[in-house]
């Protein structure tokens, strides 16, 4: 499989905090293909957006820092080149959306300001030819009225119409990877399959890598190609989408799909995962889900579970499936 | 046991009891006022009322609670800052105290002695020959008899420095009190009566908000003249808008918060609801403006007894850095000294203060 | 939001300070009322030495001031008086009261301009950089000294700055030349230490809203937006941080004038000498000159209620969340 476009190799980050060090990603690895949606899954505390973050260098240091691993892209590591590198791939070759698009739209520059600014700087377009290009973009991204609402400042946007505003500033040098951090989250259920829809319409029509970061299985049944479940900082559980969801294999993934409402069964069966999170200054020793998971075994307090190929590209971190 | 005993009582009735003894203190002194003649300075009677508001108000509820108090102590102790603060403002406190019954008379004029500078310094002197009938420089080294110099006048500088401590604890005590109880009173009348009274009163405080607050002060000096007790008032008068306003805004919040909403929805009196939650819930800003609004009161204080509009009758800071500033080619110590205490001590309030609005602040970690 | 709103806002903002104003006047004249003195004696106190019958003095001094009519005449007058600009005469200097603050006004001006200038672009300066290095060397230095600039009296700091820079050293004049030209290189050189003066604890207290307005907005999600975008840290700062960590830090440099500024100035200029309406008010106190302290106080109220009104209306330009309701 050599079409792969961004390959993580062993990453590490980890937070220096008062309490101590979190390792928020503790030794990630996976590749990211052409044309293809890739989901992290996991709930929060997991690593996901850290993992995200760390592709960019965006996790904020203090008290953040990226403790080892590569992050290769086109044969680059990302993770060693240089300041001005990076930022010429940043926005350009790979954007990225955030979760809350209240916060991420910088309030006291308009709409159309905030879109412009990455064409003006990667594109080295003039105003005209930017005004005209995020004008085009807004309109793909499904912006009514958009030589209006260019004038607009975030404020006078519905939250579906930031986070499309979002989209249309990272869609705007044409990027090969758009690396999408929860960004359904924040929004009502039905503005939240428009959005959707639009990403499903970029992986199709412009072949672009989508990496996408969620919390929540059902939204990503629609649209992903393979789905990474990550707990506790590392990789619980990795496959195509008919692996994860018709043959999950990891404890935890079971968890995750119990939680989700299905038409056909009663709502009886909708069961939460037993215990909390673990905290990840003192992990367990052994596999960090052990204690809440109902099949452990003593190898699970001892040592941590590698990751088992079950087929092809699944994989999965149990003893369960030694 | 009985220790609980006596607390119960004294919190039963504590706010009975304070107004009785406040009203025995009270006939007392317009006893002595009107009819005795003035036996004690109004300083004594305020002292009096500020000890009993402390006891009643501050220690005994600091001790009722004295998990919260520890709990608050342990927060602020980890600021550095605001114990080297604190203890530099104890040390003012027992200077200011016993002080003056140690040192000389600050006022004790002593013309051959002029001029003397600290001990280990030493200064040229222009002294007037009487044989010769010209004047002869000599150099004059400090004196243990006056450890910080005399000023032009021979008046001893420690003497001074510590009468002034008196002056500037006095009127930033005071006149903050005086303000923050103002300010007190209007935030929370504003924000419990809303509509009409609330308009007007804010209004008010925007009137009193646009005035500078030095130039104001004065004017007021100017039309009403300096004694120390007008300035302490007029200071007070004049220096409460910020408080209503933080408290206002407040209280305005609290008013929708749950937990008053459930009182209300008990049926609890509007006197219940300001007295029990609306005031002790405000009381922990309250304490960090007074903290941090001390050290400009002891500054206008200071600056006013510097320009020469302050009460002549007393030592202050402000007015040894007056007299300073006319000796700066031939005595510099005697504009140095009393800037460094008047320096340190609005140092000593600003670290405090810093240290105790972090501790009241449960979103910061210190 | 649209302009009709914007209009209607302006104008309610100007009926606003309108009431303000006169509410500034009716204190001045109550408190005038009720102080133990009135006009005639201060005018007393001051020719005494040259009268040889007070109460005829006292009689025309009040006819001259209309003490002798009742209350709210006088009320009415003072207000019409003051609007008509018609500020009474300085007993002291012998000039309208009005002459007297066309002559003096500029030196207090550029004095508070400088100062203003001085203590803002350098404390906003330090604070960001400060925010933008947290926790490292520069930042504790930057936040002790900050403490001390705000700690220490700014008229002792400006006799501490005459004793070393004028009497010891003898770099400065001790006292402000009033007849160099206005805008010359020996005025800016004279202007150097009051400016210090008056400018150090604005700057510091700058530097204190700035690092923690920007240590705020560095944390917020368009910052890393912004990064990821891939805009250099110089634009990330700049620009979109900057803008935000302003707004705060605008309203609080206004909000200084009625409480600092004025003051400093009225001190700095007593101690440097500057011939500013503070000194003149200092003055007319000692010569019981009331027209003039009055309507210098009067003066000073009214520019900070003129920059806040100014304020306001700037930020709906600036701070576009601003609703006009």
């Amino acid at each position: 499989m050599n079409n792969a476009i961004l390959q993580i190799n062993e990453l590490k980050t980890y937070f220096f905090t008062r309490l101590g060090v979190v390792k928020a990603v503790d030794g990630v690895s996976f590749d990211l293909r052409k044309g293809e949606c890739l989901c992290l899954v996991g709930e929060s505390g997991c690593g996901k957006t850290a993992t995200a973050l760390s592709i960019l260098r965006l996790v904020d240091s203090p008290p953040g820092r990226i403790m080892g691993g590569a992050v290769m892209y086109h044969g680059e590591d990302l993770l060693q080149s240089t300041g001005a590198r990076l930022r010429q791939i940043r926005g350009n070759r790979i954007a990225m959306i955030f979760q809350d698009p209240q916060s991420s739209l910088n309030p006291v520059f308009t709409v159309g300001d905030q879109i412009m600014e990455p064409i003006r700087l990667h594109l080295k377009l003039g105003q005209r030819p930017a005004r005209e290009r995020a004008l085009s973009l807004m309109a793909q991204v499904g912006i009514p009225q958009a030589k209006e609402r260019m004038k607009y400042y975030p404020h006078q946007f519905s939250g579906g119409m930031k986070q499309r505003a979002m989209i249309a500033a990272a869609l705007s040098c044409d990027p090969e990877i758009l690396i999408a951090d929860e960004p359904t989250t924040a929004l009502d259920t039905t503005i939240k399959a428009q959005i959707l829809d639009i990403f499903r319409d970029l992986k199709q029509q412009k072949d672009m890598s989508i990496l996408f970061i969620t919390h929540d299985l059902g939204t990503v049944a629609g649209i992903a190609d393979r789905i990474i479940v990550m707990y506790g900082g590392r990789i619980a559980e990795a496959g195509s989408v008919l692996d994860i969801f018709d043959r999950p294999k990891h404890p935890y993934t079971w968890g995750l799909l119990n939680c989700l409402p299905t038409i056909s069964e009663r709502r009886e069966k909708m069961t939460p995962i037993p215990g909390v999170i673990p905290s990840l200054i003192d992990p367990p020793q052994g596999c960090i889900f052990y204690p809440r998971c109902q099949w452990h075994m003593p190898v699970c307090q001892e040592k941590r579970p590698e990751e088992f190929v079950i087929s092809g590209e699944h994989i999965v971190a149990c003893y369960l499936h030694k | 046991m009985a220790i609980r005993r006596i607390s119960d009582i004294f919190g039963g009735r504590r706010h009975l009891l304070f107004s009785g003894l406040l009203l025995v203190l009270l006939f007392v002194f317009l006893l002595d006022l009107l009819v005795i003649d003035h036996i004690f300075g109004p300083f004594v009677y305020f002292y009096l009322f500020f000890t009993l508001l402390i006891i009643f108000y501050g220690i005994y509820p600091l001790y009722v609670n004295r998990r919260l108090t520890r709990y608050y102590w342990e927060r602020t102790k980890r600021h550095r800052l605001a114990v080297i603060g604190l203890s530099f403002i104890i040390f003012l406190v027992a200077v200011a105290i016993l002080g003056p019954f140690l040192t000389q008379d600050p006022t004790e004029v002593d013309f051959p002695n002029k001029n003397l500078p600290p001990v280990g310094f030493s200064a040229e002197q222009a002294i007037y020959d009487r044989n010769t009938g010209n004047f002869i420089t000599t150099e004059t080294p400090g004196t243990w008899h006056h450890p910080l110099g005399t000023d032009d006048k021979g008046r001893d500088m420690l003497a001074m420095l510590v009468s002034g401590t008196r002056i500037s604890l006095q009127v930033g005590l005071m006149a903050t009190l005086i303000a923050i109880f103002i300010g007190l009173i209007m935030g929370v009348v504003s924000a419990y009566l809303g509509g009409w009274a609330d308009n007007a009163l804010m209004r008010f405080t925007d009137i009193m908000m646009t005035f500078p607050f030095f130039l104001l002060l004065v004017f007021i000096v100017f039309i009403f003249g300096p004694s120390l007790w007008f300035i302490i008032l007029a200071i007070g008068l004049t220096g409460w808008t910020g408080t209503a306003r933080l408290v206002r805004s407040e209280a305005l919040s609290l008013r929708t918060r749950d937990f008053i909403m459930a009182s209300k929805s008990l049926g609890a009196s509007d006197r219940r609801i300001v007295f029990r939650h609306l005031i002790p819930n405000v009381l922990s800003s309250v304490i960090v403006i007074a903290t941090l609004s001390i050290p400009g009161v002891i500054l206008a204080e200071a600056a006013l007894s510097f320009i020469g509009l302050g009460d002549p009758t007393v030592t202050s800071w402000g007015l040894v850095l007056h007299a300073g500033q006319r000796s700066l080619d031939t005595a510099w110590w005697i504009a140095v000294e009393p800037g460094i205490m008047l320096f340190l001590t609005v140092l000593a309030f600003n670290f405090l203060g810093d240290g105790i609005r972090d501790a009241f602040d449960p979103r910061s970690q210190v | 939001m649209k302009r009709g709103g914007l209009q209607n806002y302006i104008i309610r903002r100007l009926i606003y300070a309108f009431l303000i104003a006169f509410g500034v006047v009716t204190i001045t004249f109550i408190l005038l009322r009720i102080g133990p003195s009135s006009p005639a004696d201060k005018y007393l106190a001051n020719i005494s030495a040259r009268t040889q019958n007070p109460a005829r003095v006292i009689e025309a001094v009040e006819a001259r001031y209309g003490l002798d009519k009742p209350v709210i005449q006088q009320y009415f007058d003072y207000l019409v008086n003051l609007a008509r600009g018609d500020w009474g005469w300085s007993f002291s200097t012998s000039l309208p009261v009005i002459e007297l603050i066309r002559r003096h006004w500029i030196y207090s001006f550029q004095l508070i301009l400088l100062s203003m200038l001085f203590a803002s672009s350098l404390g906003i300066l330090i604070g960001i950089y400060s925010a933008v290095k947290q926790y490292t060397r520069t930042d504790y230095i930057a936040t002790f000294f900050s403490f001390i600039g705000i700690s220490i009296p700014n008229f002792w700091l400006g006799i501490m700055l005459i004793l070393v820079f004028s009497v010891q050293l003898g770099w400065f004049k001790t006292y402000y030349d009033t007849g160099l030209p206005m805008f010359s290189l020996a005025n800016l050189k004279a202007l150097i230490l009051p400016v210090i003066t008056l400018g150090t604890g604005m700057m510091a207290g700058y530097t204190r809203y700035a690092r923690s307005s920007t240590l705020d907005n560095l944390r917020k999600d368009f910052v890393k937006t912004a990064r990821a975008k891939g805009l250099p840290e110089r634009v990330v700062i700049g620009k979109h941080v900057f803008r935000n960590a302003i707004l705060p830090i605008i309203t609080i440099i206004m909000f200084d004038l009625a409480g600092v500024v004025f003051g400093g100035a009225y001190l700095t200029e007593i101690i440097f000498g500057i011939p500013g309406l503070g000194r003149v008010s200092f003055n007319a106190i000692f010569a019981n000159d009331y027209p003039v302290v009055i309507t210098i106080t009067l003066i000073g109220a009214m520019v900070v209620l003129l920059t806040n009104l100014t304020t306001d209306i700037v930020y709906t330009w600036l701070d576009p969340r601003i609703r006009y309701d």
